[in-house]
C-alpha cells in the first residue's frame, strides 16, 4: 500500500466535508514526518540536507498550527523584518508543494476549476487558492507581496486579502535595474516593516535587521562557496532538497537556520568526493515528486542538479549596515526581475563558475515569465556552448504533464551530452 | 505607424510629434512564426503581437510591461531587431505610489521618440490630442475583459440585437487633459506628473493592485448584458470573471479564445445563444405559424457527430425521429437524415410546413426554414421532456455545454467548454478507440469497475498515453473506462460550478445513454440526472418546437 497516497486521499476526502478535521490530520500526518526526520533521517542524504528538509517542515507545521502569528508572502518578499517580529513566512510554493507531495492537489485543483479559475494558471497558485477555498489553509495573520517575478501574485494574494479581510502590504517592483528603483524599493520596505510593526505590535528595531541581513550576506557567501566547490564535486542528494533551497533562499534567509543550512552544505561538499557525473544548470521550480526525474537525477552518478536559478538569483552581495537597501536590492537586482537578459547573464555566470554541462530551461505549465524566455534561455546558453533542453511540464499538477515525455526528453538530453563527451 | 497594446499608452505624447498611431489588435490566422520563436503556451495576444512583428507588418512598436507575457514578447520583439522603433514603458502597478516613477517612464519615452523623430516636442499638438470620453446613453451590452480584436468585436456587433461597448482593457480609454491649458505655462516636470496622473486615474485594468474601480463597469444603469472575453493563458481576467460571475444584476457570457478565429463558428453560436437570453430569440421578427388543421414541422440538429431530425404534428406527438452519423457535409447529411425521417413517418416533404435547423451545421443548411443555436433549442426540448427541469447538461460530440433555464423553459445562462476536447464525446471515442471498444461496449463495461484508477491527464493527447500504459500494467479495462468517466464528470462538475446547483438536472446529448458517465456525473455532483429515450434528439426535438411557434 501507498501509505503517502492514502493519506493523501483521506485528506482529499475530508477537506470539502470537514475543513478543520483535514487540517488538524494533515497537521498530525506532518508532525509524524517531522518526528521521522529526527529519529530516523535519511541516512543517504548529507547532514545539511537531512537538516533543511526539517526545516522547511517547522515552517509548513508553524503555519498550520498558529496561523495568528505566520504571514503569507510572495516567494520574493524579503522576510528579515518578519523574523525579527517572529513571525513565521509561508509561500505559495511551500504550501502547495507540501500538499502535492501529499497527493492531495487533485481536490485542491478542482475546487478551483469549479470556481472557474483559468486552468493555465501556475498550479502552486491553483492548489493554494483551492486550500483556501475548500477551509484547509488557515486565516493568517496578514499577507505582503511583490509583483516580482510572478504574475500569480497579482490575483492569488489580492483575493486571499478580501476572502480573509486581513490586512496586506504590496511592494511593487520597478523593471529596470538602477539605483533609483533600488531607492523606490528600499522605501517600501521601510514602510513594510513600519506596516508588520504595527500588525503584530511588536518593534523591528534597526539593530535586529542588521543582524537578520548579516545571517543572509553570510548565508549568500556561503552558498556561492559552494556553488564554486561543485565544478570538481558532487554532494550526494535528491531533486527535493534543491527545492527546499528555493526556500531557503528565499523566504527563510535571514534565519539562524539558513544560515547554518548553507554552511553545513558547504562543509558537505568539501568533504564529498570529485565526479565527473554531468552537472546540470536548472532554470526555474524543480518537478521533485516527478518519477523520471526522481529517477534520473537523485543520488545519480550519470546527472545533477549543480545549480538551480531560483536559488541562485537571490545570492547577491548584501551590506547589514544598509539592510533596506541590502534587501532592496535583492529585488531589484533578481534575475526574475527586467529583461530575460538579467536571468540569462546570470545562468552563464553560475555554469561558468560551477562547470555546468548542460542546461535545463524547465517550462512550468502557466509561468509565462520562464515559457516566455524559454527559446531564448537555449539560444543565449548554446550560443556559449551549453547544450539546453527545454522541458516543459508542470511542477505541481501532474494533469498537465505526461512521464513518458519527460522521461524521453530527459534520457534523450544525457544521451546527447555523453556523446559529445565521447 | 507606431502601434501600441495598452489604454496607459500616453498616445497623445505620439502626436506632439507628429507621429500617427493606432492599436494593435489584427487577429492572426495562426500563429506559425511566433511557435518558432516562443514557446506555445503564452497567451495567444502576446503570441499575435510577435507574429505581426516578425510578419514585417508592424516595425513601430510601443509596448507596456503589463503582464508577464508581455514583458517576454520584448525581450523576443528586441531579440528579432525587426522592429525600427521598440520602446517599452515600465507601468507601476499601484496607482498613487507610482506616479512619480510614471512620470519619468514618459519622460523616458518622450526623450526616445524625439530621438527617433529627430522633432521637437510641440505642446500645442499634445494638448489637441485629448478627447473627452463618451458617456453611455441607451442600453448596451459591454464586451469586457481582456481585447476581443477588430475582427470579433465585428462578430458580436453583428450576432447581437443591442449597441455594443467595447470596455476590454484596450477599449475604455479615458484620459483627462493635464490642466486647463496644457500647451503653455507649466514646466515640462509639472506637466508631466500632472499626464501621468491622468493616465493612471483611468478605470484599472485587471492587472492593477487596486481594481475596486473596476465595479462601476458592472454597475452601470445602461449595462444589459456582459460578453466576457477571456484569452487562454492570459489569467487576469479568467480570474475576475471567475470573481465577478455569481454577483451580477446582467446576463453574462464568458467567451474564451486563443486569440485566433479558427472557432469561428462555436463563436458565433455562443453569440447568437447569447443575444436570444438578452432579448428572446435576439429580438428576431419570428413568423407566426398560421395554420390550421392538422400539419407538420420538423427540427434539424446538425451535429458535429450526428445529425438528428424530429418531425412533430400540431399537437406537439412526435411522428418520428431519427439519428444518422454526420458526414459529407452538414446539407447532405440534412437531406438525408430528413429523408429517412420522412420515410419513417411515410410522409412527403411536401407535408412539411416548416422546419427549424439547429446545431453547428444549421447556416449550411438550405431548407428554407430558420435557424436557432442549439442552445435554445436544447433547452425548450428539456422543458418538453421535463418541465421541472431547470439545468441542463449536453455532452456533444466536440462541445459539452450546462444550460440553466427558467419555468418556462427560455435560457436563463449557459456555459460551454472550450476548444478543448476533455470532457466531450470525442473525448471518450478516442479512449474507446485507443482500448479497441465500441462506445456502447465503454459504457457497459465501464459500471463494473473494482478498483478506482485516477485518469490525471485531462488533455486528450495525455490521456491516450496514460490509457496505454495503463493497459501495459494490465489494469482491469472496466477500471480505465471508469477512470475515464471520472475524467468527464470533473470536466463537466467544473461547469456546472461556474452557474451553480440548481435541479432537476437532465442529460441530453449522446454521451447520455453512456451509463457510466452519467454515473460518474451524479457521483461527482451529489445530485441526480433526468435520463431519458429521447436525450439525444433533445436539440431536433426543440427545434421542431420552435418551428410550431
Amino acid at each position: 500500500m501507498d501509505l503517502v497516497k492514502t493519506f493523501g486521499g483521506w485528506i482529499q476526502d475530508l477537506s470539502p466535508r470537514r475543513p478543520e478535521t483535514a487540517r488538524r490530520l494533515l497537521l498530525a500526518g506532518y508532525r509524524a514526518q517531522r518526528m521521522a526526520f529526527s529519529v530516523a533521517p535519511d541516512r543517504a542524504l548529507p547532514p545539511s540536507k537531512r537538516y533543511v528538509a526539517g526545516v522547511v517542515m517547522d515552517v509548513v507545521i508553524r503555519a498550520l498550527a498558529r496561523p495568528e502569528s505566520a504571514a503569507m508572502v510572495s516567494l520574493f518578499t524579503p522576510c528579515e523584518p518578519l523574523f525579527v517580529a517572529g513571525v513565521t513566512p509561508f509561500s505559495v510554493e511551500t504550501l502547495s508543494g507540501y500538499l502535492m507531495a501529499t497527493r492531495c492537489e487533485k481536490a485542491f485543483l478542482e475546487r478551483t476549476a469549479d470556481e472557474g479559475v483559468p486552468e493555465t494558471m501556475c498550479s502552486f497558485h491553483r492548489t493554494f487558492l483551492g486550500a483556501a477555498e475548500a477551509g484547509l489553509m488557515p486565516k493568517p495573520k496578514f499577507i505582503v507581496y511583490t509583483s516580482l517575478a510572478c504574475d500569480g501574485n497579482m490575483l492569488t494574494f489580492p483575493y486571499l486579502q478580501r476572502k480573509y479581510d486581513i490586512p496586506a502590504f504590496f511592494i511593487d517592483v520597478p523593471y529596470e535595474k538602477n539605483e533609483e528603483a533600488v531607492a523606490y524599493v528600499a522605501g517600501r520596505l521601510r514602510e513594510m516593516t513600519a506596516f508588520v510593526e504595527g500588525v503584530t505590535g511588536r518593534p523591528v528595531t534597526e539593530e535586529a535587521l542588521r543582524e537578520a541581513v548579516g545571517r543572509s550576506r553570510r548565508a549568500a557567501e556561503s552558498y556561492r562557496d559552494y556553488l564554486a566547490c561543485q565544478k570538481e564535486r558532487r554532494l550526494a542528494g535528491d531533486v527535493t532538497s534543491e527545492m527546499y533551497s528555493v526556500f531557503t533562499s528565499h523566504i527563510l534567509l535571514g534565519t539562524k537556520e539558513a544560515e547554518t543550512y548553507n554552511k553545513m552544505l558547504l562543509e558537505d561538499i568539501r568533504k564529498a568526493p570529485k565526479s565527473g557525473a554531468f552537472r546540470l544548470l536548472w532554470l526555474h521550480v524543480i518537478p521533485y515528486m516527478q518519477e523520471p526525474v526522481r529517477t534520473r537525477l537523485n543520488f545519480s552518478d550519470r546527472a545533477f542538479i549543480c545549480a538551480c536559478d531560483l536559488v541562485y538569483e537571490s545570492m547577491i552581495p548584501m551590506d547589514e549596515t544598509r539592510p533596506y537597501e541590502s534587501m532592496a536590492r535583492r529585488m531589484v537586482h533578481s534575475g526574475c526581475n527586467g529583461g530575460a537578459d538579467g536571468r540569462i547573464e546570470q545562468a552563464i555566470a553560475t555554469a561558468g563558475l560551477t562547470g555546468a554541462d548542460g542546461a535545463v530551461v524547465f517550462a512550468h505549465w502557466g509561468c509565462k515569465g520562464t515559457l516566455g524566455a524559454a527559446q531564448l534561455m537555449k539560444n543565449a546558453l548554446e550560443g556559449r556552448g551549453l547544450p539546453t533542453l527545454i522541458l516543459d511540464g508542470d511542477a505541481c499538477d501532474p494533469s498537465n504533464t505526461s512521464d513518458g515525455q519527460v522521461a524521453t526528453r530527459l534520457d534523450a538530453f544525457l544521451e546527447m551530452l555523453e556523446e559529445a563527451r565521447r | 505607424m507606431i502601434r501600441y497594446v495598452c489604454k496607459y499608452t500616453p498616445i497623445e505624447l505620439f502626436a506632439g510629434f507628429g507621429a500617427e498611431c493606432a492599436v494593435l489588435d489584427d487577429i492572426p490566422e495562426n500563429f506559425d512564426l511566433s511557435d518558432g520563436v516562443a514557446h506555445a503556451n503564452l497567451c495567444g495576444f502576446g503570441k499575435s503581437v510577435i507574429e505581426a512583428v516578425l510578419a514585417g507588418e508592424v516595425d513601430e512598436l510601443v509596448l507596456v510591461n503589463c503582464c508577464d507575457t508581455m514583458r517576454r514578447v520584448y525581450d523576443v520583439v528586441r531579440n528579432s531587431e525587426a522592429c525600427r522603433f521598440l520602446h517599452l514603458i515600465d507601468l507601476p502597478h499601484d496607482g498613487g505610489c507610482g506616479r512619480e516613477s510614471f512620470a519619468r517612464e514618459l519622460l523616458r519615452l518622450k526623450a526616445a521618440c524625439a530621438a527617433y523623430t529627430r522633432r521637437e516636442f510641440d505642446r500645442k499638438a499634445f494638448a489637441a490630442a485629448f478627447s473627452p470620453p463618451s458617456p453611455a446613453v441607451e442600453p448596451y451590452v459591454g464586451i469586457l475583459g481582456v481585447r476581443a480584436g477588430r475582427e470579433m468585436e465585428a462578430m458580436m456587433r453583428d450576432g447581437l440585437a443591442l449597441p455594443v461597448r467595447n470596455l476590454t482593457c484596450i477599449g475604455n480609454r479615458a484620459v483627462a487633459a493635464p490642466g486647463a491649458s496644457p500647451e503653455n505655462g507649466k514646466d515640462e516636470t509639472a506637466l508631466f506628473m500632472e499626464y501621468a496622473g491622468a493616465l493612471l486615474s483611468q478605470l484599472p485594468c485587471r492587472r492593477m493592485n487596486d481594481t475596486t474601480g473596476r465595479k462601476q463597469l458592472y454597475n452601470d444603469p445602461n449595462l444589459r448584458g456582459i460578453v466576457y472575453h477571456t484569452i487562454k493563458f492570459c489569467d487576469y481576467y479568467g480570474f475576475e470573471y471567475a470573481e465577478i460571475k455569481s454577483g451580477l444584476s446582467v446576463p453574462i457570457l464568458r467567451l474564451e479564445t486563443d486569440y485566433t478565429l479558427q472557432s469561428r463558428g462555436q463563436l458565433r453560436t455562443r453569440i447568437e445563444a447569447f443575444s436570444e437570453t438578452l432579448s428572446g430569440l435576439g429580438g428576431r421578427e419570428r413568423i407566426r405559424m398560421n395554420k390550421t388543421g392538422k400539419y407538420y414541422v420538423a427540427g434539424i440538429d446538425s451535429g458535429s457527430a450526428s445529425t438528428d431530425v424530429v418531425i412533430l404534428d400540431n399537437d406537439r406527438n412526435v411522428m418520428a425521429s431519427i439519428v444518422i452519423p454526420t458526414g459529407g457535409g452538414a446539407q447532405s447529411s440534412a437531406e438525408k437524415s430528413l429523408a429517412e425521417a420522412l420515410d419513417l413517418a411515410g410522409m412527403e416533404r411536401g407535408a412539411i410546413s416548416r422546419i427549424v435547423a439547429t446545431g453547428y451545421g444549421r447556416e449550411h443548411i438550405r431548407s428554407g426554414g430558420e435557424s436557432i443555436t442549439e442552445i435554445s433549442c436544447h433547452a425548450r426540448g428539456a422543458h418538453f421532456l421535463n418541465p421541472g427541469v431547470r439545468t441542463v447538461i449536453d455532452i456533444g460530440g466536440q462541445d459539452s455545454k450546462v444550460i440553466r433555464i427558467d419555468e418556462t423553459g427560455a435560457v436563463r445562462n449557459f456555459v460551454m467548454n472550450g476548444k478543448c476536447a476533455a470532457g466531450t464525446g470525442r473525448f471518450l471515442e478516442m479512449m474507446a478507440r485507443t482500448l479497441g471498444l465500441s462506445l456502447k461496449e465503454m459504457s457497459e463495461r465501464g459500471l463494473s469497475w473494482k478498483e478506482d484508477v485516477v485518469i490525471s491527464s485531462m488533455c486528450t493527447v495525455f490521456a491516450e498515453s496514460e490509457v496505454v500504459s495503463l493497459v501495459a500494467q494490465n489494469r482491469a479495462v472496466p477500471d480505465i473506462i471508469h477512470g475515464l468517466n471520472n475524467s468527464v464528470a470533473a470536466k463537466v462538475a467544473a461547469l456546472v460550478g461556474r452557474l451553480g446547483l440548481e435541479g432537476d438536472f437532465i442529460i441530453t446529448g449522446g454521451v447520455a445513454k453512456n451509463k457510466g458517465v452519467v454515473h460518474a456525473i451524479e457521483g461527482k455532483l451529489g445530485i441526480k440526472l433526468y435520463v431519458c429515450d429521447e436525450a439525444q434528439i433533445c436539440g431536433a426535438l426543440g427545434a421542431a418546437l420552435f418551428a410550431l411557434d
